[in-house]
């Protein structure tokens, strides 16, 4: 009996059937991926005509049975002149069907993506293909590779179905042998094993796959990490940055800035942000009701404001993260991602992503969106190499003195869930400096912060603001912005209710709308202190 | 004179071939040009199902790679008497049929049985009536020797074959007659079906005759033989409509393995009746 089971099990002739069922399973999903790939963000398109067709060919291939499909292929589709072989005709169908069934799974993966994601490259100027490639990919690897695993295992097991059309694989040889010896157990457990054995290297390789896309993992741990280091130590290796570099020097934030960025040095004339009747409504809501705002160069401009009234909404649209319902807003003189039409309205421009790199307009966000799979250099240099084409050298060394700038020259290869929030949120105002911004936009930059660590980011603004860096902050910090700003906003229900310089705004309020919300601030604040 | 002779010679040479070509009485392989042109530099690819044992297509014990048994010698001997060269493409029963239809392969040798409807779609060449039988586990347990025996048993047969169509008859007889109809189960294939009689999950078990006989050989002390019961059906090729020639090839071929005798020495090789055999006949529809 066991020596019978062996003989089964190193029959050439069952293994030659495993060999085609792995040929079949390899290539269909290697094609069936690359389709995947496609076909999962046109299933996501904002466009109708993409995601209709990608929907209604996922619909229709994965709701009929693969083997009718099969059958279709290979004995009717000779009627209109295509005569395929079996085994091309099981390739097509399986890769045919595994791309409909892996593009949802993609799809899966990319949705399991936090959206702040997207918006953080989409502010760095990150076009949709890039920011899918190398920010939202990479981090939905996690998600979407389980599913794949299963679909690769199934895809080898399921290949029996393929004798329909004449392919002589594993499942289909083991019946003919019990078909003429009827000893179905021992051949039917050698063929299992088989099976088994191919499909465990497929498990083994998950684990391997897993590993190496669970950013969270600590660098240097596995084989695979090791690996990608070593590939990653072809950069320079004299740079600072690597671990034998020398210390890093922290240059005052003030001349660094001076340094690196635009428009800091030079104090034009003009206005470097012009709002103008700007409004939006989302749904029956108006959410900003004829905005007018002009900031000069150099000018910080604190923007405070109950919650709802409007405050984030304006400075996603100042940076066209958000469409304009109406009015207009210029960025030194141009506007982002708009242009004049011949009767004076305005239209949307083609390429959103290249309008928004070329406004320069940094923006950092209360919940920091660092990309949470790069280190926090690696945040640093993506949008300058990959978007504005800075050589990698240049833009790893300015990469590393702007992290010491803010103070974190120590924790250059951390991983962003290895830094404390105010870490975090000085590595994204860092982040946002790499781009040589023009102006930077704060989105309640300290709201999601321990009160221990508000002082640490606020010092840094500070910094910029010393620098002559051009800010909108938007702040609930009244004493912060007392001390920063030279102008406060204050808004309440989609309209500014009163602007000024921070001594008649927050001390001598004209409206009382405004009194209204410095009390309740003040309160807050002092329960606060005494919790 | 020299001509004339030449001439005579040439005419002789002419009317040989004629003979030859219209009433063979022995295979002429090397004569395939002059009787099936249209056959020349092809290979014939034959469909068959090994899956369902012997006695018509199986594997070789001693050699996987070797397919045997009725079906598969007769394909054999059938294209070695035509003098044009095949290759097996196994795949599973349902599939065949199919996949001579679409013109995957030229035609099905894996005991399919004629129809009017299946003629439809492919010619036929017959030359064997089939039987069938009912297997019952050692003892025959339930009594039943003929049909009219099987009312309340546990009945199985292949899914969709006439087996299962012969058994929905019976069992509509016998609630007719007041006894216990019959409880069909199907099977996809005949180790599954021979399973489910060895598990006693089935109490009958009808299939091909032959097969059948195979089967009880192999399981001397768990099963015997209940009844067997010709059929109306004839077995053979079934040819895709686009050859007339090679319909016409395999049905002189037949002829000849009937004429000499090869095909009811391979019915005795495999265990099938030869008092099945019958004349080889041409069904276009």
């Amino acid at each position: 009996m066991s020596s019978e089971f062996l003989h089964y099990l190193a029959s050439r002739f069952l293994l030659e059937g495993a060999v085609l069922a792995i040929e079949i399973a390899v290539v269909s999903m290697v094609l069936g991926l690359v389709l995947g790939l496609g076909l999962a963000p046109l299933r996501m398109s904002r466009h109708g005509a993409l995601r209709g067709p990608a929907w209604c060919y996922i619909w229709f291939v994965r709701g009929t049975p693969l083997l009718l499909q099969l059958v279709f292929i290979y004995d009717v589709l000779p009627a209109v002149g295509i005569k395929l072989d079996a085994l091309t005709t099981a390739i097509i169908g399986f890769s045919l069907n595994e791309a409909a069934f892996s593009a949802e799974i993609i799809r899966g993966g990319i949705l399991s993506v936090n959206r702040s994601q997207a918006i953080a490259a989409a502010a760095l100027g990150m076009p949709t293909g890039l920011t899918l490639r190398r920010i939202v990919m990479p981090q939905a690897m996690r998600s979407i590779l389980p599913g794949i695993a299963n679909q690769a295992i199934n895809m080898i097991k399921s290949t029996s179905i393929a004798s329909v059309i004449l392919v002589n694989e594993l499942t289909f040889r083991a019946q003919q042998i019990v078909g003429q010896n009827f000893k179905f157990f021992t051949v039917f457990t050698a063929a299992a094993l088989i099976y088994l054995a191919m499909t465990s290297c497929i498990a083994v390789g998950q684990i391997a796959a897993e590993r190496r896309f669970d950013f969270l993992r600590e660098r240097g741990e596995s084989l695979f990490a090791r690996l990608s280091a070593a590939v990653r130590l072809r950069r320079p290796r004299d740079l600072p940055g690597d671990p034998d570099r020398p210390a890093l020097r922290r240059e005052a934030l003030p001349a660094l800035i001076g340094d690196l960025c635009r428009d800091v040095a030079e104090a034009g004339e003009r206005p470097i942000i012009v709002c103008h009747n700007v409004q939006k409504a989302y749904g029956d809501r108006q959410v900003l009701k004829s905005i007018d705002l002009t900031v000069s160069r150099g000018e910080v401009v604190a923007i405070m404001g109950p919650s709802g009234s409007g405050k984030s909404t304006l400075l996603r649209m100042i940076n066209h993260l958000e469409p304009l319902d109406w009015g207009e807003i210029t960025v030194d003189g141009r506007h982002v991602g708009y242009q004049r039409m011949p009767g004076g309205g305005l239209r949307p421009t083609g390429n959103l992503a290249r309008a928004r790199a070329e406004a320069r307009i940094g923006m950092v966000f209360q919940h920091f969106n660092l990309f949470e799979h790069l280190t926090a250099l690696e945040n640093l240099i993506e949008a300058p190499i990959r978007v504005y084409g800075q050589p990698s050298e240049l833009a790893h060394a300015i990469g590393l003195r702007l992290l010491a700038g803010v103070g974190l020259a120590s924790h250059i290869d951390h991983l962003p869930h290895r830094l404390s929030g105010g870490q975090q949120q000085r590595v994204a105002i860092a982040r946002a400096l790499a781009v040589s911004p023009r102006v930077i936009l704060f989105d309640e930059p300290t709201s999601a912060l321990d009160p221990e660590l508000v002082g640490e980011v606020l010092g840094v603004i500070r910094g910029l603001a010393e620098a002559g860096m051009t800010m909108i902050i938007v702040t609930h910090e009244v004493g912060f912005a007392r001390d920063v700003a030279d102008r406060i906003v204050f808004m309440d229900d989609g309209v500014i209710v009163e602007e000024g310089p921070p001594g008649q705004v927050l001390d001598q309020p004209k409206q009382e709308r405004t009194r209204r919300f410095l009390r309740m601030v003040a309160h807050e604040k002092n329960e606060d202190i005494a919790a | 004179m020299r001509s004339l002779i030449f001439g005579t010679a040439l005419a002789a040479l002419i009317l040989g071939q004629f003979a030859s070509a219209s009433a063979a009485d022995k295979c002429e392989p090397a004569a395939l040009a002059t009787k099936y042109p249209s056959l020349v530099g092809k290979t014939i690819k034959v469909a068959q199902d090994p899956q369902g044992g012997p006695p018509y297509s199986f594997r070789d014990p001693e050699n996987f790679d070797n397919l045997v048994g009725l079906d598969a010698e007769l394909v054999r001997a059938a294209f070695a008497c035509i003098g044009v060269p095949f290759e097996f493409k196994t795949g599973s029963w349902s599939g065949l049929l199919p996949s001579v239809i679409a013109g995957q392969a030229d035609l099905m040798w894996s005991n399919l049985y004629y129809t009017p409807a299946r003629a439809e779609q492919v010619d036929f060449v017959t030359y064997l009536l089939a039987a069938t039988r009912g297997i019952v586990r050692k003892g025959n347990p339930k009594n039943v020797h003929s049909l009219d025996d099987a009312c309340g048993v546990r009945a199985a047969a292949g899914l969709g074959t006439v087996e299962e169509a012969m058994f929905r008859g019976v069992s509509d007889k016998c609630a007719a007659a007041g006894k216990p109809p019959l409880e069909i189960v199907t099977y996809p294939d005949r180790p599954t079906g021979i399973r489910m009689l060895l598990n006693d999950r089935a109490d009958l078990m009808m299939g091909d005759a032959g097969g059948g006989a195979y089967t009880i050989k192999l399981n001397p002390n768990d099963l015997e033989s209940g009844y067997v019961i010709l059929t109306d059906y004839k077995v053979g090729p079934g040819i895709g409509k686009s050859s007339p020639e090679l319909r016409r090839a395999i049905f002189d071929a037949m002829q000849l393995l009937q004429a000499d005798g090869t095909q009811k020495a391979l019915m005795l090789k495999y265990g099938v009746d030869p008092e099945l055999q019958r004349p080889v006949e041409m069904h276009t529809n």
